[in-house]
């Protein structure tokens, strides 16, 4: 790994860099990779068609309220929904953690940055999964 | 424009930037290890890499990967927010949802679909990198298939986003 210096010119950024010689991931970085590729597999399949259904099948100006409380009243698309809710910000999540690993090499700011990630995607996904059930009930 | 759509539209123009900024971080850490600023030193940085680190393409997959990345994960914030409102008022969501059906937003999906199918199909060839244990060579002429299948959909998708307003 080429000589990469933090903001004050002291701490190796820890870049990783594709081709570069680098150390295997461990601890929370190494949940995070898993976690990443993982919930990426699923999303393959659960955004491409979720965008493609949105924008693709139906034209995006269609797909207003009715169109959402039509899809919600099938169970399967709010199966569908709510799965790919939770595995994208785990995805996200964990992707993000790297990356936030990767740019501050300051043990206080990345304490802080990872608080205020987990606070966002443990919000988001609660907010989401209380839209999707209160439609449901 | 209603309040809702504005603030929509403020929030989006704050993700947009955010994305930009995050990509200027990515953009100085490669140059950084590139060597720095410097062109001498930048030259010097060159002639020292290891065999392993020849592999510009795949690098520039991975910055690609990255602020992709995090462009999608701003729009999924948002859009969580967004269909938030759904549960508050039908109507106030039919009021706001009226702005994805705009021409700049179209546009905007667009560029969400191109990012969305990169970072989809340069994630699926990571994978393949792993399972498969792929060297160099191979890995490249996946990246190959993997911008060719990007542009060839991005483009057939962005048609059919773009017709109900371009013609």
């Amino acid at each position: 790994m080429s000589a990469a210096l933090g903001p004050r010119g002291s701490t190796p950024v820890r870049e990783s860099r594709p081709g570069a010689v680098r150390r295997r991931p461990s601890g929370s970085r190494a949940a995070a990779y898993l976690v990443v590729r993982l919930t990426g597999v699923l999303l393959a399949v659960l955004v491409l068609g979720h965008f493609a259904l949105t924008h693709v099948v139906t034209d995006v100006a269609e797909t207003g309220s009715a169109f959402v409380g039509r899809r919600w009243g099938s169970l399967l698309w709010v199966a569908w929904d709510w799965t790919m809710l939770g595995a994208a910000f785990a995805h996200g999540g964990a992707g993000m953690w790297i990356a936030l690993d990767d740019y501050t090499p300051q043990p206080s700011a990345r304490r802080r940055r990872r608080a205020l990630l987990v606070a966002v995607c443990a919000g988001l996904w609660a907010l989401g999964s209380v839209v999707i059930a209160v439609a449901v009930l | 424009m209603s309040t809702i759509q504005l603030a929509f539209a403020v929030a989006l123009t704050a993700v947009l930037l955010g994305v930009a900024a995050f990509a200027a971080v990515v953009g100085r850490a490669a140059v950084r290890s590139d060597g720095g600023s410097h062109p001498t030193r930048r030259l010097a940085a060159r002639m020292l890499r290891t065999p392993e680190e020849r592999a510009e393409l795949n690098r520039w997959a991975f910055y690609l990967h990255r602020v992709s990345g995090v462009a999608i994960f701003g729009f999924l914030c948002l859009h969580v927010l967004d269909i938030g409102v759904y549960s508050l008022s039908r109507s106030l969501y039919d009021e706001l949802h009226t702005v994805y059906g705009s021409a700049p937003m179209r546009v905007f999906e667009c560029g969400l679909l191109f990012a969305i199918l990169f970072h989809t199909f340069n994630g699926l060839r990571i994978l393949a990198i792993d399972f498969a244990d792929l060297g160099m060579a191979p890995a490249r002429r996946l990246l190959a298939g993997v911008v060719a299948t990007t542009a060839l959909l991005g483009i057939a998708g962005s048609v059919v986003i773009l017709a109900p307003v371009v013609t």
